[in-house]
């Protein structure tokens, strides 16, 4: 147990910080060069298993192609260092730099179609290597491979086995460290909301097309970068190196370590190294072994070794440091109930819906709906199941495409355009049923809502550079304050999808509050909840609208609409059949009879 | 002409892997990356059966199509049903692909083998192209699978509730549809139907153990010229597969025809993504 406190009292990059320095001084302390190589090949393997694991682990995106990008870099550095200069430093940039183009241009179209597309086209990219270096064989050797690279130069001077050994280890560090940057940034929450919901993304303005696209262009530099490194590292290419196995031997490396984890890559690397890959019998049962297991880590293994170790780390923090706050917050509870709630003012903007007309099929779910919400309101919509409130709510933000009429926000038509596009202006959702990845604590999924306010790069964001620091500092601020306004700070450090529907309620309006949104869409949000709950969603959706946010509100809970709204708009068969202030909509005769099924002569 | 025969007829194996593809597509909305392998077993049994052993050719169809069809069945129960989602089936199905790979070389080797046709080793000359009795009946069944498989999703209750399963799932087993059974079904179909074809494609492939890599990647461009879930649209994909291939084999040189085929792929990506047949749904919250 005090182990266990020493532990986590120390900050966490400190392991990986020893373990980083070990690899580097590894030639001073002893080691052989026979392990020396066998680190090395560790490090290159790791570097191109790293690339994977930011597509398939954090993007979702299953991409093989990292070997054909590996297989660039190599013969790029090859050739160049025959023929051109030979400066491993600059070789490696540039390996870097051509593997990004190979990500890009492959990339682009394997994303269009969506799911294993791009896993199908980066494999073909692997199973085209040998047929591109037969193409080229004036330049690479063909099936013969390049010989006669000579030893690595740095600024003019030749690299001794050390040295080289050192500059690969560096690199490898670098890089890690660069990866944990990422992660660690709100780009690694965003990977891990675009991969659980893309739908989710895009209403937080995330380009689900461009982040995953990112993410396999990014992963290509590494794969690049190894590349280069092994071209030196035997002095010798051949096609051989850069088949189908290796692909399979990368995915298998990536699995093993965790797909989802910084460090893995360097873990099931160093296992493959170390194990199957310095045999020579293994060769010929290599594909049953990968085979099988691919099969078994597919469905049993699935967060690797690191998934493993998290794991173990949770309940050991369990057991010992005490069980972190979870489950229910007592919204009725004295602390939370008379805290006056009051937000900053937020720059509320006109939404404006014309003629808006939706079929479905021969189905017409909209048939000319024209609506108007002012900032500062609340414009509840409500009508019976099957009205089209919730596919109005959809085509604002771009889910659906309309078929006729306008949609504008703050005067900017925003008819047509893409979700995220959306949401960047100022169009901020909760859904019916809410939506929270899983692994991801309340303070992550909260912090998730302000990804675009304002947007900080990848480069950045992995060089920390200040306006990095700025932007994590605020995100801190907006997401504390919000979850303080709320009464959920308690909960911060808990998981966001294992609490219960009424708390997650309430932090799908802390998520979409956080970005302060021109408008406010809010679907059923007070279904399942109990009258305590209400209430205190009631008071949180007045103080919105107190701040200045424009407040559209999809209910089916009558008392609530009246209670809350500024104006009603009913919705029936997908035409508004009325609208008004509460006190008309609540005697209204249509309304009676359509919504609340109440006949005329009972009324009278 | 001899080029465009030689092309259709490669074409309708493609068409055949696409075919396997999309009736899995249909029945479980995953992608089945082993089936090519599924298929280059069936024909490493037809070499088997026909030159190792010697066997009636009845008999080898009967055991390509039994033990094709259990190899399916064993995938189905350790690659696809323990995993939901389709990039996990992604990796299962994957690691099932390089097993079988991996199995076949260490049965048959690495070497090129020929496998002799079914019938009649005849050459025609149709439009002033030759081609073989072999090719022509591969043509034509492939045509016919897709029909008569057409014909029975659209015609037959269990066609119609595959169908049904396809677009969505719950709501099909709420209608009292039996999702897993009738899944399962047709995933060993399509394995039965790669074993009952291989002898049939043996003698225009060869049997070699690279072979599965090779047609899953022309059946996969197959289905995405088609477009997902279109039978129609698997074999047109295959069709035009075999002819890009075999042209640009003729015109441009040997080494450019997998390259050429992935110019196609990536053009039809980028122009048309959802293929030609196929549709794209709008997305729900």
């Amino acid at each position: 147990m005090v182990i266990f406190r020493w532990y986590r009292s120390i900050p966490s990059w400190s392991l990986p910080v020893v373990l980083a320095l070990l690899l580097v001084l590894a030639p001073y302390l002893g080691v052989g060069s026979g392990t020396q190589r066998l680190l090395l090949l560790t490090c290159i393997l790791s570097l191109v298993t790293s690339g994977l694991s930011l597509s398939f682990g954090y993007a979702g995106e299953l991409a093989l192609g990292q070997t054909a990008m590996y297989a660039t870099g190599a013969y790029l550095t090859g050739y160049l260092a025959m023929h051109w200069v030979n400066d491993a430093l600059l070789l490696v940039a540039l390996s870097a730099v051509a593997a990004l183009v190979v990500g890009l241009v492959s990339g682009v179209p394997g994303l269009r179609l969506g799911g294993w597309s791009l896993a199908m086209t980066s494999f073909f990219l692997v199973l085209l290597v040998p047929q591109f270096l037969d193409l080229l064989e004036k330049y690479t050797g063909g099936a013969i491979g390049m010989v006669g690279i000579p030893a690595p130069k740095m600024f003019g001077h030749k690299l001794t086995a050390v040295g080289f050994y050192l500059l690969v280890a560096i690199i490898t560090v670098v890089w890690f460290a660069l990866m944990r940057n990422l992660i660690t940034s709100r780009h690694g929450i965003a990977f891990q909301v675009l991969r659980q919901s893309p739908v989710l993304a895009s209403s937080l303005g995330i380009s689900v097309y461009r982040l995953k696209l990112t993410a396999y262009a990014v992963g290509a530099i590494p794969a690049g970068i190894a590349g280069a490194l092994f071209a030196y590292v035997d002095k010798y290419l051949s096609p051989h190196s850069f088949g189908f196995t290796l692909a399979v031997t990368v995915l298998a490396a990536a699995i093993l370590g965790g797909a989802k984890s910084i460090y893995g890559p360097l873990v099931g690397a160093a296992v493959m190294q170390y194990g199957p890959l310095r045999s020579s019998d293994f060769e010929q049962y290599s594909q049953v072994i990968y085979g099988i297991f691919l099969i078994v880590a597919g469905t049993l293994v699935a967060n690797g070794v690191a998934g493993l170790v998290t794991k173990g780390l949770r309940r050991l923090e369990n057991r010992f440091a005490g069980a972190p706050p979870g489950g229910e917050v007592d919204l009725a509870a004295p602390s939370h109930r008379h805290t006056a709630l009051s937000l900053p003012p937020m720059e509320g903007a006109r939404l404006e819906v014309t003629g808006i007309r939706k079929n479905f099929g021969g189905l017409q779910a909209l048939g000319g709906v024209s609506l108007v919400a002012e900032p500062g309101r609340i414009t509840a919509l409500i009508g019976p199941n099957g009205s089209g409130k919730t596919t109005l709510l959809n085509m604002i933000c771009g889910y659906y495409k309309t078929d006729e009429g306008t949609i504008t926000v703050g005067g900017e038509d925003i008819t047509g355009r893409p979700t995220h596009r959306v949401a960047r202006a100022g169009v901020s959702r909760t859904f019916q049923t809410p939506l929270f990845p899983e692994d991801i604590s309340v303070g992550e999924a909260v912090a998730a809502g302000s990804y675009m306010s304002p947007y900080v790069g990848m480069p950045s964001s992995i060089l920390r550079l200040p306006a990095y620091r700025r932007a994590a500092a605020s995100d801190q601020d907006r997401v504390s304050r919000v979850l303080g306004l709320l009464g959920l700070t308690d909960l911060a450090g808990v998981e966001a999808a294992s609490l219960p529907l009424g708390t997650r309620r309430l932090l799908e309006v802390a998520r979409a509050l956080v970005s302060s949104p021109r408008v406010l869409l809010l679907d059923e949000v007070a279904s399942g909840l109990d009258e305590d709950e209400i209430e205190r969603l009631a008071e949180i959706i007045r103080a919105i609208r107190d701040a200045g946010t424009t407040v559209i509100l999809v209910e089916h809970n009558f008392k609530l609409v009246l209670s809350l709204a500024d104006t009603i708009r009913v919705l029936a068969q997908g035409e508004l059949i009325a609208s008004g202030s509460p006190a008309e909509i609540e005697n209204h005769p249509r309304v009676l009879t359509e919504y609340l099924g109440v006949r005329q002569e009972a009324q009278s | 002409m001899t080029p465009i025969w030689s092309g259709l007829s490669i074409g309708a194996v493609y068409a055949l892997v696409a075919i396997g593809y999309t009736v899995v597509y249909i029945a479980y909305t995953t992608f089945n990356f082993a089936h090519a392998q599924l298929m280059m077993f069936a024909i490493f049994i037809s070499y088997w059966g026909f030159v190792v052993s010697d066997l009636p050719v009845v008999v080898v169809f009967l055991i390509a199509a039994v033990g094709v069809g259990l190899i399916a069945l064993l995938e189905e129960f350790i690659a696809i049903r323990p995993v939901k989602g389709a990039h996990a089936h992604l990796v299962t199905t994957l690691g099932m692909a390089t097993l079988l790979d991996g199995a076949t070389r260490l049965i048959w080797g690495d070497q090129v083998l020929k496998v002799p046709p079914v019938g009649s080793d005849a050459t025609w000359t149709i439009l002033g192209g030759r081609i073989g009795a072999v090719e022509v009946v591969l043509i034509l069944s492939v045509i016919a699978i897709a029909a008569a498989l057409t014909l029975y999703s659209r015609r037959s209750l269990t066609g119609l509730a595959l169908l049904a399963m396809a677009e969505d799932r719950d709501a099909a087993l709420l209608r009292g549809i039996n999702v897993k059974f009738l899944a399962l079904g047709a995933f060993v179909f399509t394995g039965v139907l790669a074993g009952l074809t291989g002898p049939l494609v043996g003698p225009k492939t060869f049997a070699v153990a690279t072979l599965g890599a090779a047609l899953a990647l022309k059946g996969f461009v197959a289905v995405a010229i088609g477009g997902f879930g279109s039978l129609p649209g698997a074999v047109i994909g295959g069709f035009v597969v075999g002819l890009v291939e075999s042209l640009s084999g003729r015109w441009l040189g040997s080494a450019y025809p997998t390259i050429m085929v992935f110019v196609v792929l990536i053009a039809i990506l980028m122009l048309k993504p959802a293929g030609l047949f196929g549709t794209t749904k709008e997305r729900v919250v």
